[in-house]
């Protein structure tokens, strides 16, 4: 009897947390179908090419393309990646390699609490003190210099603002350097010890020994940090909300306003007041989860790889 | 018989304190194999370690005494380690390929030191791996990657690497203790033919190599060198009660 | 002279990757300055006390979004963490040997990192649009469906790092194992968890992207989770994107609130979790 009931007990305990774990799966899956029903009107008034290669966004007429929003979520989340990657390798490397004890732990607390400071902080400060401090210096300074060399200066034309690409992208990179930094980090003291005191044993410099031993010992696990970064950056939406303008224009330059899809969507969704702008707001987030899911399903893969060598 | 290095008062300190080389004294001659061998714990390993200054990779570790290489005192500040280390080349316990081809593994210390002409890099690594006895094995897929080789052909690879560089000394740290017996006896017959031509210490746990292989052996037991000669006077008229005890066996 | 080349482009290199840190520091070290400098000005007891003036007026303060944001919050906790502890154990437990396991931890895993305002319009889509309006509710199921994968993970990860033999060793004694789940294994992974739960909470305090629209915002007190509720986040959008000095000055007040909150709780759950898995 007593055995009886254990058993009894011990099947309902491992329903209900069977249950709980299959939440995950059915949470995924739900949030896909229900984005997609929801688009449907506008997929199907608009198709797929018509809209995200159209750059009209008109509530009034009732039209409504994607390139702007996909334009300026691509251009902020990439040039953030591009800024923060380095630097962020940079970190793990000096927490890894060269800080003694007591900074590695100093150190690698102050950058996870960058990556805990919520994002509409990050918002806030950006359009309060980070915006006029690009609009009055930094961006003046980067025309006079950068801005004159042929080709690259096309990307600081325009009256700066403040409220732009480049303020945007500037914000997102602080706030993912702290997610590929861990990763890198980790994957770093992945690296075997004796395969470093080998380079060390035939008068490698310290430098000799990250770069040609645990950078390419550790490179899925870097990707896999690179790829989470880009995730994030993608969905990012308060951060960027507060300094990019929600303008709809496809930008010239980077200290052009723009709109991402995560702007927009922040913006205009409980303004949508037909349906076939909702639908195609649902649409735009549709996209958005299929971009950063896949992003980082692939970030996943690599840092499983990773783990396994 | 030339010196190559004279140990003085040597002591070690791990990080944290712990004495763990107790004042060595010993003599290593210039293009001879000299073994440490020794319960485990014994710190052969520590002291091989001291020869090329591996210790100061971690913080807190701590020498005392003189190391004294051609003329200097390698335990000095002053000394140069990257220098150090490009002469005194070290091959480890378990085979480290470097994550890359098997000819960059070998082009890497040259390349370090400035070699860049294609010409000259082909003719050294094709030379280090036929003294490593691996040029046969290899010759014909040297742009793969070298995790592809086996464990036996794998530490031939980094005895290659470390050969290339053509250092004065060589140290091994137990080259054979994560191989199969073939492979185990391909690097001794190595080792054997690089006599006369590079010094060579090598610390095993393996009594029988120490005794085929090395001119010779120091016994160390608790830190302590307890007795250092030629191997064939340790092996059958060694001069401590403890070395008797170890190579007959009694406990180890 | 190739030698000292190579030295002098370590040291440069070396250099270098101290000042990315420096770089890191730096911003960290700006933006919570400053969070503090404006805070500190919009802080004062009618902030905790008052309800919001009609905008442009004098005074006032965000009592109804520190009581929503609590009550959003609790409820989310109360909804995601329970949830997420027993999907981790499943993952860890009862589960481990199974494919799918495999997959939902991988599946967790991503969905950690998934934008929040997309499960804030996949909340809108369920539950506001069938009710008609936004609520409390609709906030507090968008946030604990964002805690759940951070939950199940660490779960997961905490009792798997509780030896095998422990259980094993309570099964010799004959106890079924659902009784060695709760009293051996939770026992002894109770900190880790914890840290878990510490760290989910303070990730989702400081979202404002999924309430947007599913709690919306409420000028006025309320305790009403069937109906708009303010939070702290929604409260310092609207806030600090409006014209009003006012305005801006208890958005920073309600920044430095909820910075200061989510830093102690990350650096509690670290120091935690420190203590408890060192060596």
């Amino acid at each position: 009897m007593q055995k009886q009931r254990g058993k009894l007990k011990d099947l309902i305990f491992l329903s209900i947390t069977a249950v709980s774990a299959f939440a995950v799966i059915a949470i995924s899956i739900g949030i896909f179908l229900v984005l997609f029903k929801e688009s449907l009107p506008s997929m199907n008034k608009f198709g797929f090419e018509g809209f995200i290669f159209s750059t009209e966004w008109d509530p009034v007429k009732e039209i409504f393309g994607a390139t702007p929003a996909l334009i300026g979520t691509l251009i902020t989340s990439f040039f953030s990646l591009i800024l923060a990657t380095p630097i962020a390798i940079g970190i793990a490397i000096f927490i890894t390699e060269i800080a003694p004890n007591f900074l590695k732990s100093i150190i690698g607390t102050a950058i996870e609490l960058l990556a805990a400071i919520p994002s509409i902080i990050y918002g806030m400060w950006g359009l309060f003190t980070l915006a006029p401090i690009m609009a009055n210096d930094i961006e003046p300074f980067l025309q006079s210099t950068i801005g004159k060399l042929p080709l690259i200066g096309k990307l600081f034309e325009g009256t700066p603002l403040g409220v732009d690409l480049f303020t945007a992208s500037i914000i997102l990179s602080i706030m993912i350097i702290p997610f590929t930094a861990s990763i890198a980090r980790d994957s770093f003291n992945l690296t075997p010890s004796v395969l470093k005191e080998s380079a060390y044993a035939i008068g490698a410099t310290k430098w000799e020994v990250v770069k040609d031993i645990v950078l390419p010992y550790s490179k899925l696990g870097v990707l896999g940090g690179i790829g989470l970064s880009l995730g994030r950056a993608l969905g990012e939406t308060m951060a960027v909300a507060f300094v990019l303008g929600n303008l709809n224009q496809i930008p010239k330059s980077l200290l052009d306003p723009a709109a991402t899809v995560t702007v927009k969507l922040a913006n205009e969704f409980t303004e949508a007041d037909k349906d076939i702008y909702l639908s195609s707001l649902y649409y735009l987030a549709l996209l958005l989860f299929l971009m950063s899911f896949t992003i980082l399903a692939l970030a996943k893969i690599f840092l499983l790889k990773a783990e396994r060598k | 018989m030339t010196p190559e290095i004279e140990v003085r008062n040597l002591n070690f300190y791990y990080a944290g304190g712990v004495k763990t080389l107790k004042d060595i004294n010993m003599t290593i001659y210039k293009n001879q194999v000299t073994a440490l061998i020794g319960p485990s714990g014994c710190g052969k390993t520590t002291l091989l370690r001291c020869f090329n200054r591996m210790h100061d990779l971690y913080a807190g570790n701590r020498y005392e005494g003189e190391i004294i290489f051609q003329g200097q005192n390698i335990l000095s500040k002053d000394t140069d380690l990257i220098e150090l280390r490009s002469k005194i080349g070290m091959v480890f316990q378990k085979p480290t390929p470097f994550p890359m081809s098997i000819f960059e593994n070998i082009a890497y210390g040259l390349k370090l030191r400035g070699i860049k002409k294609r010409g000259e890099l082909k003719d050294r690594v094709e030379k280090a791996l036929k003294d490593a006895a691996l040029w046969e094995e290899v010759k014909d897929k040297l742009n793969t990657n070298a995790f592809g080789l086996s464990g036996g052909q794998q530490q031939r690879l980094c005895i290659a690497r470390a050969l290339a560089v053509e250092p004065e000394i060589i140290l091994f740290d137990e080259p054979t203790s994560a191989l199969d017996p073939i492979s185990t006896g391909k690097i001794e017959e190595l080792i054997i033919s690089l006599k006369g031509r590079v010094t060579i210490i090598i610390v095993t746990h393996n009594m029988q190599q120490a005794a085929r292989i090395s001119d010779w052996t120091g016994f160390m037991m608790l830190g302590e060198l307890i007795e250092y000669d030629k191997t064939d006077r340790i092996f059958t008229v060694p001069s401590n009660k403890l070395t008797e005890d170890y190579i007959t066996g009694r406990f180890g | 002279m190739i030698l000292n080349k190579r030295k002098i482009i370590s040291s440069i290199a070396l250099f270098i990757c101290f000042l990315t840190a420096c770089w890191g520091i730096f911003w960290l070290s700006f933006i919570l300055v400053d969070v503090i400098r404006h805070g500190l000005s919009g802080i004062n007891p009618d902030l905790f006390l008052k309800d919001p003036a009609p905008p442009g007026e004098e005074g006032g303060g965000l009592r109804n979004a520190f009581v929503g944001h609590f009550l959003i919050t609790l409820f989310a906790t109360l909804i995601g963490v329970p949830i997420g502890i027993l999907g981790g154990t499943f993952l860890a437990e009862y589960g481990r040997k199974y494919n799918i396991s495999k997959i939902i931890s991988t599946l967790a895993d991503i969905m950690v990192s998934v934008p929040a305002i997309i499960i804030g319009a996949f909340i809108y889509a369920i539950i506001v649009k069938p009710f008609g309006h936004f609520s409390g509710w609709a906030g507090a199921i968008a946030l604990g469906i964002i805690m759940i994968p951070t939950v199940v993970r660490t779960t997961e990860n905490m009792l798997s790092l509780i030896p095998w033999t422990l259980r094993e060793a309570a099964f010799a004694l004959g106890a079924p194992y659902y009784k060695v789940i709760i009293q051996v294994v939770y026992r002894g992974a109770a900190t880790g968890i914890l840290t878990g739960i510490i760290l989910a909470i303070a990730r989702v305090t400081g979202e404002a992207a999924p309430l947007l629209f599913t709690a919306f915002n409420n000028n006025y007190f309320s305790l009403n989770m069937s109906q708009p509720i303010a939070s702290l986040t929604v409260t310092i959008f609207q806030y600090a994107m409006g014209p009003y000095e006012e305005w801006h000055a208890q958005a920073w007040g309600a920044a430095l609130i909820i910075t200061l909150f989510i830093l102690f709780a990350t650096i509690t759950g670290r120091l935690l979790i420190k203590r408890r898995y060192k060596e």
